[in-house]
């Protein structure tokens, strides 16, 4: 209902848009600064803590990694790091730049990287991702600007995280803070230094100090305001009174009315987030629950029209997808897939031959699109399942699914943006809590596709997994995600997959 | 009155303890704060350990009398995300929501009182109907909506307010309405009922026949006697307030503790979630015992026990 309404009002806005003529210059252009309007705030800035979607694009300002991966090209470039090499199967070596600063006017060497990464690697630490870390055996400096990274066993996908998710602090900042002062506060090298904190907006300014010859290159916009206003109608009715420059999470059927506001650039861009339905097949939810059959999963994706929810509800260029992985992952490989029709007589077959010609109930959890889930639930209501829906808060729902409370839950996944099956396959057919399916045939696999070093060796048993997840369908893979994006007009800005805007290479025109 | 004051004290105390349990109670059945604290890709041994660190493994009732042992000494705990003590946090948040909550009741209030008095002195009149048609859609119109079309008018069209943050006084002014607008019809509904009662009643005949000016009678003796269950009801409603409008707040983008109450729900913090809820129950509490003494001091019949 408070979206239909809210709906009608953006309608309303649009209608009357025009009349606003393109008047009241708005700062942004004219004193090079930009305003944000993100979805929540912060409850720390240290990039290892804080994993939501919001506090990574903040930290990937601030800080920097040794490596960074070009949005375009997909190659790894110089950041931190000027070169690197392998020195053995666990080993990594990286010469550092020189004369690169901290904010704080502190010099950045091998001291800094040594105590970034093994603090962080020890689960003392509480980094939030484990993943990212719990593969580093130690990390030590040879020289001020010489670093090697030991793994514990070979990592194939080492690169990835150290480019992703492991931004470096100066150690002896902040050692004298802690690290709760220091996510409050925090100091990097990034392009970008955090010098305000007031009332909900953080104020970012350009680091006038930044090193030329990095990937992220030079920054153009002075001042990022980034403020927080968790309600989507309120951001769209802001950047439409301009008093945002930016805002992205703009819900798919909104897109075309506020592109046709003037000033205004509305974009669906496609994203590396996956959707699907996972299914509970280890029983988490209960001993007794039917998707612990085979035959009724199976039913579950013959049941689902994929296409017409993807053609009519997911907008965009938004695709479906036949895998547990984004089809672009290294490893993912979606010809080794199972792939399920749309056949709802031969899912009621199925369900008949599994004894349940009468259907069943399970509960099924989401929270992204109601519209979607809905869908989803009518197609099962056709072959006789009833699926008792609960829409939630991202959080919740995902802790639904991960508690085993949910026999099926309509969720996603976005890799931590990281391009290697190990990001997404790995995450959820491991044995841990993100895995309903328990398989150890499969999680074999994915454990010798994690730590090969041997990229056929790889692909090779990551397809394996994909043709076993598909054959036994634990998952209905249901589509990827599009990302609404609205901006001001007059800036210069490009979205990428990764779902990780870039505001030190965004500029006004 | 002093005996008033003491019981009504007592039950306070005995209903602050009972929200207490309650609170904590829940909080530890709705989710488990282990696997919340834990995150995305914890496995089960990280859970286990943080179980333990936090003292998640213990029987429910030791947690409790913990819990109520650190509340009698103002240490309402550490927020699981920020680390930060929620006292401190809570205090941070305050000061924008009791403005809020000022304002708005203020707004309602001078709303609500003439109107009622107005209509109350004419009924049937013009004026009734428009002050029952005001009511009517005040009650009806969601919170959120409202607030979304007052930053279309004002916001995007007129340009005359800005939509959304609390930096300014400016930045006050539409969730002043939205919310005060909500909190109107009921004071000005009651105001009307209570002034028709009182002004059908002997004594303001008697004052009448004995040719008090109309404008002492009203306001000496009629609407001192209207507002007692209005003096109540405003009591209510900035408790109400006080808590913070999780809508409001969120549609305004307002740094204020319904907007932190909704964060921390979404984000499964529960000591700040459980604060909070003790905190808008002993504001209810507070607010309500001032109202009672508030009208046992002006109606002495109140003052003696049923």
């Amino acid at each position: 209902m408070k979206k239909l309404l809210a709906t009608a009002v953006l309608g309303a806005l649009t209608v009357g848009g025009p009349m606003l003529a393109a008047g009241s210059a708005e700062a942004g252009p004219e004193d090079n600064s930009l305003t944000i309007g993100l979805g929540e705030e912060f409850p720390n800035l240290n990039g290892y803590l804080n994993t939501a979607r919001d506090g990574v694009v903040m930290t990937r300002h601030l800080f920097d990694t040794l490596i960074w991966r070009n949005p375009e090209t997909f190659e790894y470039e110089p950041l931190l790091a000027t070169a690197w090499r392998q020195i053995d199967d666990r080993t990594w070596e990286f010469d550092l730049r020189e004369g690169v600063v901290f904010h704080d006017g502190s010099e950045f060497s091998a001291e800094d990287v040594a105590f970034t990464l093994n603090r962080y690697a020890d689960p003392e630490a509480g980094a939030r991702s484990q993943a990212s870390v719990s593969w580093i055996e130690r990390v030590e400096a040879v020289d001020p600007f010489t670093i090697r990274i030991v793994a514990k066993d070979p990592f194939p996908a080492a690169l990835e995280f150290i480019a992703g998710s492991l931004p470096i602090y100066p150690s002896d900042t902040y050692q004298a803070s802690g690290s709760e002062a220091f996510g409050q506060a925090p100091i990097g090298t990034g392009p970008y230094a955090l010098t305000g904190v007031e009332g909900g907006t953080y104020t970012l300014t350009r680091n006038t100090a930044y090193f030329m010859g990095g990937g992220k290159g030079t920054p153009s916009i002075e001042t990022l305001r980034v403020r927080a206003i968790p309600d989507s109608a309120t951001r769209i009715a802001e950047l439409i009174g301009g008093g945002i420059d930016w805002t992205w999470n703009v819900p798919s059927d909104q897109i075309d009315q506020l592109s046709n506001i003037p000033r205004v650039t509305a974009v669906l861009g496609s994203t590396m987030r996956i959707a699907m339905v996972a299914l509970d097949a280890a029983g988490r939810s209960g001993p007794e629950t039917p998707l612990a059959d085979v035959r009724v999963r199976q039913a579950i994706n013959h049941a689902i029209d994929r296409e017409t929810i993807v053609a009519s509800l997911v907008g965009g260029d938004g695709q479906t997808i036949n895998v547990p992985c984004y089809p672009m992952q290294f490893g993912c490989d979606d010809s080794s897939a199972v792939v399920y029709d749309y056949n709802p007589e031969k899912a009621k077959a199925l369900l008949a031959e599994a004894g349940y010609a009468d259907g069943f109930a399970v509960d099924m959890a989401s929270y992204r699109d109601r519209a979607r889930a809905e869908a989803v639930q009518a197609y099962l209501a056709a072959v006789g399942i009833t699926a008792n829906l609960q829409m939630l808060q991202a959080r919740a729902s995902f802790s639904a699914w991960r508690e085993g409370q949910i026999g099926m839950w309509y969720g996603d996944w976005g890799s931590f943006s990281i391009a290697d099956t190990s990001a997404s396959m790995g995450n959820f057919f491991n044995g841990g809590n993100n895995d309903g399916a328990r398989d150890a045939e499969i999680t074999a696999l994915i454990e010798a596709a994690n730590s090969s070093v041997d990229p056929e060796a790889r692909e090779r048993s990551y397809a394996e997994a994909i043709a076993l997840a598909t054959e036994r369908a634990y998952w209905v893979p249901m589509h990827t995600i599009v990302m609404g994006y609205g901006y001001n007009s007059d800036l210069d800005f490009t979205p990428h997959v990764d779902e990780l805007p870039r505001f030190y290479s965004t500029s006004w025109k | 009155m002093w005996a008033v004051i003491l019981r009504r004290l007592t039950v306070a105390v005995m209903v602050a303890l009972a929200v207490s349990v309650v609170t904590f109670g829940l909080s530890h059945v709705a989710i488990d704060p282990a696997l919340a604290l834990a995150g995305d890709s914890a496995t089960d041994l990280d859970v286990e350990a943080i179980r333990e660190r936090y003292g998640f493994d213990r029987p429910l009732v030791v947690q409790y009398a913990d819990y109520l042992w650190r509340l009698l000494q103002l240490d309402f705990g550490t927020s699981y995300l920020t680390n930060r003590p929620v006292l401190e946090m809570i205090a941070e948040r305050l000061p924008a929501t009791a403005l809020l909550a000022a304002l708005s009741i203020a707004f309602a209030l001078a709303l609500a009182i003439p109107l009622g008095v107005s209509a109350a002195l004419r009924p049937d009149s013009i004026v009734d109907r428009f002050a029952l048609f005001f009511a009517v859609a005040g009650q009806s119109i969601p919170n959120f909506w409202a607030g979304l079309l007052l930053i279309l008018l004002f916001g995007v069209q007129l340009r005359w307010l800005p939509i959304s943050g609390s930096d300014t006084l400016a930045h006050f002014v539409l969730p002043m309405i939205a919310l005060g607008s909500y909190a109107t019809p009921a004071l000005m509904r009651l105001t009307r009922a209570g002034m028709l009662d009182v002004l059908a009643s002997d004594y303001i005949r008697t004052a009448r026949a004995m040719g008090l000016s109309w404008l002492s009678i009203l306001f000496r003796w009629g609407l001192r006697n209207a507002l007692l269950p209005v003096i109540s009801l405003t009591a209510v409603q900035f408790g109400f307030m006080l808590g913070g409008s999780i809508i409001i707040e969120s549609v305004f983008a307002i740094q204020g503790i319904g907007y932190l109450a909704w964060q921390s729900m979404s984000r499964a913090d529960m000591p700040v979630i459980q604060a909070i809820v003790l905190m808008i129950s002993l504001f209810y509490i507070t607010l309500t015992l001032l109202a009672d003494l508030l009208n046992a001091w002006a109606d002495p019949r109140l003052r003696t026990p049923a």
